[in-house]
C-alpha cells in the first residue's frame, strides 16, 4: 500500500510538476493532507522561489472535480454519461482492446500519446516500443524535440545557457523564460544574471518585460528567425568576428556557410524581418564581441516551417562565436551516473520492420530518426485508414481538442477512433470523447526520479506526499499493463524497482536518493578538446552530413512561412493580419488550470492582444469580445490593446476551454485559436513535422453580438 | 524608539510573473476578488524614444497617519508600534468606509466574511522571525522587507520609484 507510507505532519521535500517540472519545494502536511506547498531554499534549480502553478497544486490535488475513480463510457461517444468501474475491470478492457487491435491490425493501429507529458516519456516509449507500435504522439515534434534533435546532428548535444558560469550577454530569442519553463534552467538564473549585468538581447514580437529590460529589442517579423540568425552570421564573418581558432579547428562546412550567409546581407534581412538594419548589425556586433555569451532560445521558433533551420542558424551564431561548452555560454551539461531516458524508452527493441511503419516517417526523417511524429498523419490514418488504420489512441496527459493544430479535424478523428483512453486530471473536451478515462495522479501523488530526461545534469526526486482517490501515477499503471500484456521480462514488479534500476549506475536506491533530493552530474567544460562533438565528422556541422543523407538542404536558411503577407498576397485582402499564437501568461501551463481557483482569479478569460491603430481601424475597443477568422475557422478572445506589438500583427492565447461551462463541450470551441491552425503537411518543417501554429493570416473585428 | 517596518519593492526588477498574489493567498486564505498583493500595471507605455513596461505589485503601504484608521467608525483598525496597520474582523461591520479612504486602492473586501482586508506585512509570521509570504517567492528578487530606514540605506543606490 504506497498511500500508507505517505507522510501525514511535517515536510514532504519534493520537486514540483505543475508545468515542466525542475522546482525544489517543500510539501507541508497536516493529518495527512497538504496543506501548503512553499519554495524549496536547497534547490539548486529554484532557490527557495515558486511560481504560481506550483503553490496552487493544492488546489488542483483536491479539486473537487478531479478524477478520482477509472470511468467507462455508458451512452454514446461524448454523451457525456459514465459509470464508475474498478481499476481492474479498467487494465482488463485496456488489455483486451490492445491485445485485439494489435493481433488483427498489427501493434501499430494503437497510438500512445502524451502531451508535454508527466515525465513519464520514458514509460510511455518503453511500454509503446514492447508492444511493438512505432506510433508515439508527442509535441515533440514541434516543441523542445527539435532542439534536442536538430542539436544532436549538428554539435551532439543541446547547448544549454550556463547561468553558473556567468553569461555577459544572453540573447533570448522568442522565449519569455520568465513566465514560462525553458526546460533547463528557470527564469530565476536568467533574472540573476541581468541582475548580475550581462548585457540582454531580445528577439521577440511582442514587448515584453524581458524586452523592457533589455539593451536591445528586436521587434521580428514572426517567422523570420532564420533569416536574422542567418543576417547576424553575415555581420560576425563580415567583419570578422568569429572565433577563428575554434572555427578553424572545430567546424565542418565553414565555405559553405559562409557562401550561405553572403546571400543574406543585413539590408535584405531588414526587409524580411522589419528590423533595421542598423540594430541587426549592432546586435551581431554585441553578440559577438561580450563573451561569454549565450542564447536562451525556446518553443516559439520551433513553430515553424523554419524549426530546424531556426535551431541550425542559432547553434551556427554560438558556435562560430567561440560560446559552446565554455563557462557562460551555451554548454552540454554532464549528466548524473543514471539510466538515460532513452535506454529506458527501448528504442531497440522496436523491431526494425515495425519502425518502418511510424506514421510520416518516410516524409519528416529527422523526427523519424528520434521516434518523433507529426499528428496530422494519425488523424488522416483515423479518418481515411491511410496508410492503414489506427483504431485505439491511448492518450496519458493530453489534451490534444484545444492544444493542436485544426482542432476541428482532431475532435473529428478522436470521435471517431474506435477506441479511445485518456488518462488525466480532469473531464477534459479530449476525455470527454473517451470510451475509457483513468484517473491520473499529479506530482503530489506519485514517487519518482525526476527530470531524467532533461539535458541540465541533473535527477530530482519526486516524492508521494498523498493519495487522492484511487488516482495512480503514469508509471505504475504502465507496469501493471505492461506486465498484463506479457511485457513481464522487460519490466519490474513493481514503480520501486523500477526507479531503482533508473538510479542503479548512483548505486543509490530510491529511498536513499530521496533522502538526498536529487543528484547532479560533475560538470567539465570544452569536452570537445578531448573526444570532439558527437556528430558523424567529430566537429560542428554547419554544413550537416544528416541532413544531406537524407536529402534536405545541408546548410540553414530561410523560407517564407506558408502562410504570410508575402507567400500568400491573395489572401491578405479578407486576412490582412499576420496572426501569432501561444503567448504564455504565468497563471496557466497550456491547456491546464483553468480550473484552478487562485490561477483563474490571475487571467479569467483569454486575450488577444491588438495594437491601438489596428483596433481603432477595426472598430474595436478595449476588452471587446474580438471575433478571430483565419480561412479554416474562427474563435473569441478579450481585446487587450497594448503597444507592445506591431499594428500588423495580432497575438492570440492557446488552449483555451472552460471547465466550468457544461460538459461535454466545455466550450472548448469558444475560445480555442486552433480552430484557426493549419496542420496541412505541406507547412510543416520539412525534416521535423514541426507544426506551424505562430505565423497565419487573421482578420478581427468586434464580436457583434455578447459573451460567446 | 520602536522600528518602523516595510515592504518595499523595486519595481524595475519585478518581472510581473504574479508569484507574490499566490504566496499571499496560500498564506493568508483571501477568497476570490480579495487580493492584499495585486500585480498592477498601465500596460506597455510608448516613452519619447522606447516602449516601456512597468509592473507594480500594489498593497497596503502602512501608512504612518492611516487614513482608513481615521475613517474607520467602529474603532476596528489599529496600528502596532512597528507600524503595522491591523483591521479586527471581529469589530469590521463590512460598511467599506476604509476602502473609500484608502487614497491607493489597495484594501479588499472579504465577500465571504463581509470585512474589509488587506495586507498586514504577515504580522504572524514577521512575530516569528520569518519574512512575509511574498518576498521568498520572487524571482526578481525584488520585493525587501525590513526596518525603514535600513531599507533606505541599503536600496540608496538602487534604481527605484513608485508608480501608481
Amino acid at each position: 500500500m504506497e498511500g500508507a507510507e505517505t507522510t501525514t505532519e511535517g515536510i514532504v521535500r519534493s520537486h514540483c510538476r505543475i508545468c515542466h517540472g525542475g522546482c525544489g519545494v517543500l510539501v507541508h502536511m497536516k493529518d495527512g493532507r497538504v496543506i501548503r506547498i512553499e519554495g524549496d531554499p536547497q534547490s539548486p534549480i529554484s532557490r527557495g522561489t515558486l511560481c504560481p502553478k506550483g503553490m496552487a497544486s493544492v488546489q488542483l490535488a483536491y479539486h473537487p472535480d478531479r478524477l478520482l475513480h477509472p470511468l467507462k463510457r455508458k451512452g454514446a461517444k461524448g454523451e457525456g454519461k459514465w459509470e464508475k468501474i474498478s481499476w481492474d475491470e479498467a487494465y482488463e478492457i485496456l488489455t483486451r482492446k490492445m491485445k485485439g487491435f494489435k493481433d488483427n491490425f498489427g501493434a501499430e493501429s494503437i497510438v500512445l500519446g502524451y502531451g508535454t507529458g508527466r515525465d513519464n516519456e520514458a514509460f510511455i516509449y518503453r511500454f509503446a516500443n514492447l508492444l511493438g507500435t512505432p506510433n508515439v504522439l508527442t509535441a515533440g515534434h514541434m516543441c523542445y524535440g527539435p532542439r534536442v534533435s536538430t542539436s544532436i546532428i549538428t554539435c551532439g548535444n543541446l547547448p544549454v545557457c550556463d547561468y553558473e558560469g556567468n553569461p555577459r550577454c544572453v540573447m533570448v530569442w522568442g522565449n519569455n523564460a520568465i513566465l514560462s519553463n525553458p526546460d533547463e534552467y528557470k527564469g530565476l538564473y536568467l533574472s540573476d544574471a541581468l541582475a548580475k549585468g550581462a548585457k540582454l538581447i531580445v528577439v521577440d514580437p511582442r514587448f515584453t518585460k524581458l524586452a523592457d529590460r533589455s539593451d536591445l529589442w528586436l521587434q521580428i517579423r514572426p517567422g523570420t528567425d532564420a533569416a536574422l540568425a542567418l543576417g547576424m552570421a553575415h555581420v560576425i564573418v563580415e567583419e570578422g568576428l568569429y572565433d577563428k581558432e575554434f572555427v578553424r579547428r572545430w567546424v565542418h562546412g565553414w565555405k559553405q556557410f559562409i557562401e550561405r550567409v553572403e546571400s543574406y546581407p543585413p539590408g535584405k534581412v531588414s526587409e524580411i524581418t522589419w528590423i533595421p538594419e542598423e540594430k541587426i548589425r549592432e546586435a551581431a556586433r554585441l553578440f559577438a564581441t561580450t563573451r561569454p555569451a549565450c542564447i536562451q532560445w525556446g518553443v516559439a521558433i520551433e513553430q515553424s516551417i523554419n524549426c530546424v533551420d531556426n535551431n541550425r542558424s542559432l547553434i551556427a551564431l554560438a558556435a562560430i562565436t567561440g560560446n559552446l561548452d565554455v563557462p557562460g555560454g551555451m554548454v552540454f551539461y554532464v549528466p548524473p551516473p543514471t539510466m538515460s531516458a532513452s535506454q529506458f524508452g527501448a528504442h531497440k527493441m522496436l523491431s526494425p520492420e515495425q519502425r518502418k511503419k511510424r506514421l510520416g516517417g518516410d516524409r519528416f526523417k529527422l523526427a523519424d530518426a528520434f521516434a518523433i511524429l507529426n499528428p496530422r498523419f494519425v488523424w488522416d490514418a483515423i479518418l481515411t485508414e491511410r496508410p492503414y488504420p489506427v483504431k485505439m489512441v491511448f492518450l496519458i496527459s493530453s489534451n490534444p481538442v484545444t492544444t493542436r493544430a485544426q482542432a476541428s479535424m482532431v475532435y473529428e478523428a478522436l470521435r471517431r477512433v474506435e477506441f479511445l483512453a485518456v488518462s488525466d486530471f480532469f473531464l477534459t473536451p479530449t476525455a470527454e470523447l473517451a470510451d475509457l478515462v483513468l484517473p491520473a495522479a499529479t506530482w503530489l501523488d506519485m514517487d519518482y526520479v525526476a527530470e531524467f530526461w532533461k539535458r541540465h545534469g541533473y535527477v530530482l526526486a519526486r516524492r508521494k506526499a498523498i493519495q487522492v482517490g484511487e488516482c495512480k501515477s503514469d508509471h505504475e499503471v504502465l507496469i501493471e499493463l505492461g506486465n498484463r500484456m506479457g511485457q513481464s521480462e522487460h519490466w519490474w514488479p513493481t514503480l520501486h524497482d523500477a526507479l531503482n534500476a533508473i538510479l542503479a549506475p548512483s548505486g543509490l536506491t530510491f529511498e536513499e536518493f530521496a533522502e538526498i533530493g536529487y543528484l547532479r552530474g560533475k560538470m567539465e567544460y570544452r569536452k570537445y578538446l578531448k573526444k570532439g562533438f558527437s556528430t558523424p565528422t567529430r566537429k560542428v556541422e554547419l554544413y550537416s552530413t544528416r541532413m544531406k543523407e537524407w536529402g534536405y538542404d545541408p546548410l540553414p536558411r530561410f523560407q517564407e512561412p506558408p502562410e504570410s503577407p508575402v507567400s500568400r498576397p491573395d489572401l491578405v485582402k479578407d486576412y490582412p493580419y499576420i496572426l501569432i499564437t501561444g503567448m504564455r501568461p504565468t497563471a496557466f501551463f497550456h491547456s491546464e488550470h483553468r480550473q484552478i481557483p487562485w490561477l483563474r482569479e490571475l487571467l479569467p478569460e483569454p486575450l488577444v492582444e491588438i495594437h491601438p491603430e489596428t483596433a481603432r481601424r477595426e472598430g474595436i475597443e478595449q476588452g471587446d469580445w474580438v471575433t478571430i477568422e483565419s480561412p479554416r475557422g474562427k474563435c473569441y478572445q478579450r481585446a487587450k490593446l497594448t503597444l507592445g506589438i506591431d499594428p500588423r500583427v495580432v497575438g492570440a492565447q492557446h488552449a483555451w476551454w472552460f471547465p466550468e461551462k457544461e460538459g461535454p463541450e466545455h466550450g472548448w470551441k469558444v475560445s480555442n485559436i486552433n480552430l484557426l491552425t493549419d496542420n496541412d503537411p505541406d507547412t510543416c518543417d520539412p525534416a521535423m513535422g514541426a507544426t506551424n501554429l505562430r505565423v497565419l493570416l487573421c482578420r478581427v473585428s468586434k464580436k457583434s453580438e455578447g459573451t460567446p | 524608539m520602536t522600528k518602523k517596518l516595510a515592504l518595499i519593492i523595486d519595481q524595475e526588477a519585478c518581472w510581473g510573473c504574479d508569484a507574490c498574489e499566490i504566496a499571499c493567498k496560500q498564506e493568508n486564505g483571501a477568497p476570490e476578488g480579495s487580493r492584499w498583493i495585486r500585480v498592477r500595471t498601465r500596460g506597455v507605455q510608448g516613452l519619447d524614444d522606447r516602449l516601456s513596461l512597468i509592473y507594480h505589485p500594489a498593497r497596503c503601504l502602512q501608512c504612518a497617519k492611516p487614513p482608513c484608521k481615521a475613517a474607520c467608525s467602529v474603532g476596528a483598525i489599529s496600528q502596532r508600534a512597528d507600524g503595522i496597520v491591523l483591521i479586527d474582523s471581529e469589530l469590521c461591520i463590512g460598511c467599506m468606509a476604509c476602502i473609500e479612504a484608502c487614497p491607493f486602492g489597495v484594501m479588499q473586501f472579504n465577500k465571504e466574511k463581509g470585512v474589509a482586508e488587506k495586507c498586514h506585512l504577515c504580522y504572524h509570521r514577521i512575530d516569528q522571525g520569518k519574512r512575509p509570504a511574498c518576498v521568498d517567492v520572487c524571482i526578481g528578487r525584488c520585493i525587501y522587507f525590513g526596518e525603514i530606514g535600513e531599507l533606505l540605506d541599503r536600496l540608496g543606490t538602487k534604481r527605484w520609484k513608485f508608480e501608481w
